[in-house]
């Protein structure tokens, strides 16, 4: 990237000293990255499909769920059912959104957008470090609007404000994660199907998590998978976040997910871009 | 030329295009998804909720043979949905065009993917059959009953494939698509009397719960299933279903009225 400082105007001609400062330098990242973010997201906000997906849908789910389920889970669990509901949702809408946004980055690819932009000095790092960037925006966002609908049917915070900014961060980390693995996903296999087995296998697991319906009420067979599946740590810590309880140990876990899913993706999916520029 | 006249007949063409459906079904992998429909339905809803609603109820809700009739309808939606990707698919590739510019009449390509989209509903129905039978749920009315249910099931999942053929071709978006009615399908489907019964609702949404067209689809065919069968029952089922055909009929006149 080239900057231009200083224009002292010689003779009325104006001269621009441009300061050569390199496209990878450190200080270029974080303008380009924002930069880089801010496209993607005003994209987001524009396209109808990724905000009825990821807040018009989910926001019905959570409603639906509350006025169908709500009286029989909450008999079951103990607690009004929206400390699950409230949190499986928030999560749900991350997820959705990742995969919309799968879409989006294939169809920019075949349009060659990526491509013309790699063109351009533009730090190198920031066309994926934006997408994530963007992921924590949006999830943050989409969260928020979910906890504001929750609260109106009945969702408390018992643990203070504190634990509320904690309940808004585990999406955030949860989805950018996962963002990572289905942008990985969706860069290797050019089929479409693929990245449509990952969101029905993402909507069974949305069944098989103890937000949906307290982990005791599912048959013993299942329950390993229920306890030890991704979304359940998220959920869990979600819920300890809001209704009190200890944190540490499902914070733990949904961590090493995160973490799990950004180390073990990343390079894949840095030369699976590469690749899918040219 | 007599080879020549066989070849370009209606029939033959809707055979050939069905085959060209069945093909790219089976090489797709929708055909191994409308078998797996049933069997995640099953799985979404049965597993969670059974020891819910059975506690919930005092034990008086068999749930899973509650709950069968809801998952042949979810299991023939998905086909459906499937139905309207393979239409959007279609007409974003310009195989529409290709085929309006064609002596074909222009019923053949809708009716050849309906037809290919049959075979699937047809897979779903049996496994969701299965599956009802691995929870709890059988057929004590007879054979009478059971392929009234089957063939009513079917019905109703061919007249929803063909609203989502329309509703592909006009969107032109695979993706978008699939997405958009993927909800639907669930909301209606858990927003219905196949999901719970009626009186576990609020009170404020039981008008709306038992009156929407799924909910009115299970009673029907929980009605068929236990033989008790009622012709009044089948009445908001066809009403239902001939708004649906009405609505869709009269887009797929102005679709394909729009060739080239």
């Amino acid at each position: 990237m080239t900057t231009t400082t200083g224009t002292p105007t010689t003779q009325g001609i104006p001269v621009t000293t441009i300061v050569p400062a390199a496209e990878n330098s450190i200080r270029m990242l974080l303008p380009h990255t924002w930069l880089q973010s801010r496209r993607l997201l005003t994209r987001w906000r524009r396209d109808p499909m990724t905000v009825v997906q990821t807040l018009a849908y989910p926001v019905a789910m959570l409603v639906m769920l509350d006025v169908v389920l709500g009286r029989q889970v909450t008999a079951f669990a103990g607690h009004d059912a929206l400390y699950g509901t409230v949190p499986m949702v928030a999560v749900m809408s991350a997820l959705l959104g990742s995969l919309a946004g799968t879409i989006n980055l294939r169809r920019e690819c075949e349009a060659g957008l990526p491509g013309r932009l790699w063109t351009l000095p533009v730090h190198r790092a920031s066309a994926l470090l934006s997408r994530s960037v963007a992921e924590a925006v949006r999830i943050a966002a989409t969260t928020t609007v979910i906890l504001a609908v929750g609260t109106a049917l009945g969702f408390r915070f018992h643990a203070g404000a504190l634990a509320a900014l904690g309940f808004v961060a585990v999406p955030v980390i949860f989805g950018v994660g996962f963002a990572v693995l289905v942008t990985t996903i969706g860069l290797t296999w050019s089929n479409t199907g693929v990245v449509e087995a990952v969101s029905l296998l993402c909507t069974l697991l949305l069944f098989f998590n103890p937000g949906f319906v307290p982990a005791t009420a599912y048959p013993g067979w299942i329950r390993p998978l229920v306890e030890n599946q991704p979304m359940t740590a998220a959920v869990e810590t979600m819920q300890a976040f809001s209704l009190g309880g200890p944190v540490a140990e499902p914070l733990v876990r949904i961590l090493a997910w995160s973490a799990v899913l950004i180390g073990g993706c990343a390079i894949p999916l840095a030369r699976r871009y590469r690749r899918a520029l040219c | 030329m007599t080879s020549l006249a066989s070849e370009s007949t209606p029939i033959r063409q809707w055979w050939v295009l069905t085959a060209r459906g069945l093909g790219s079904a089976l090489r797709g992998g929708s055909m191994l998804t409308a078998l797996i429909a049933p069997i995640v339905f099953t799985l979404g809803f049965y597993v969670p909720l059974h020891a819910v609603i059975t506690r919930f109820s005092g034990g008086t809700v068999e749930y899973g043979r509650f709950l069968m009739p809801l998952i042949a309808l979810q299991a023939v939606s998905f086909t459906a949905i499937t139905a309207a990707f393979v239409a959007a698919t279609d007409a974003v590739r310009g195989v529409d065009r290709r085929f309006a510019a064609m002596p074909i009449p222009a019923v053949v390509p809708v009716t050849a993917r309906v037809s290919a989209s049959t075979v699937r509903c047809v897979l779903a129905v049996a496994v969701a059959v299965v599956c009802g039978h691995v929870i709890g749920f059988r057929f004590d009315a007879g054979p009478t009953a059971a392929v009234a249910f089957c063939t009513a099931a079917l019905a109703i999942g061919v007249i929803l494939t063909l609203a989502a053929d329309v509703l592909g071709t006009l969107s032109r978006s695979p993706e978008a698509t699939t997405r958009a009615l993927a909800v639907p399908q669930l909301v209606l489907g858990m927003f219905s009397c196949g999901f719970l019964p009626l009186e576990q609702f609020p009170q404020w949404a039981q008008p709306i719960v038992r009156n929407q067209p799924v909910s009115q689809f299970t009673i029907t065919l929980r009605a068929l299933a236990d033989g008790n069968f009622d012709a009044h029952l089948l009445v908001p089922t066809l009403l239902w279903l001939c708004a649906l055909l009405g609505i869709v009929g009269w887009m797929a006149v102005r679709v394909t009225g729009r060739r080239a």
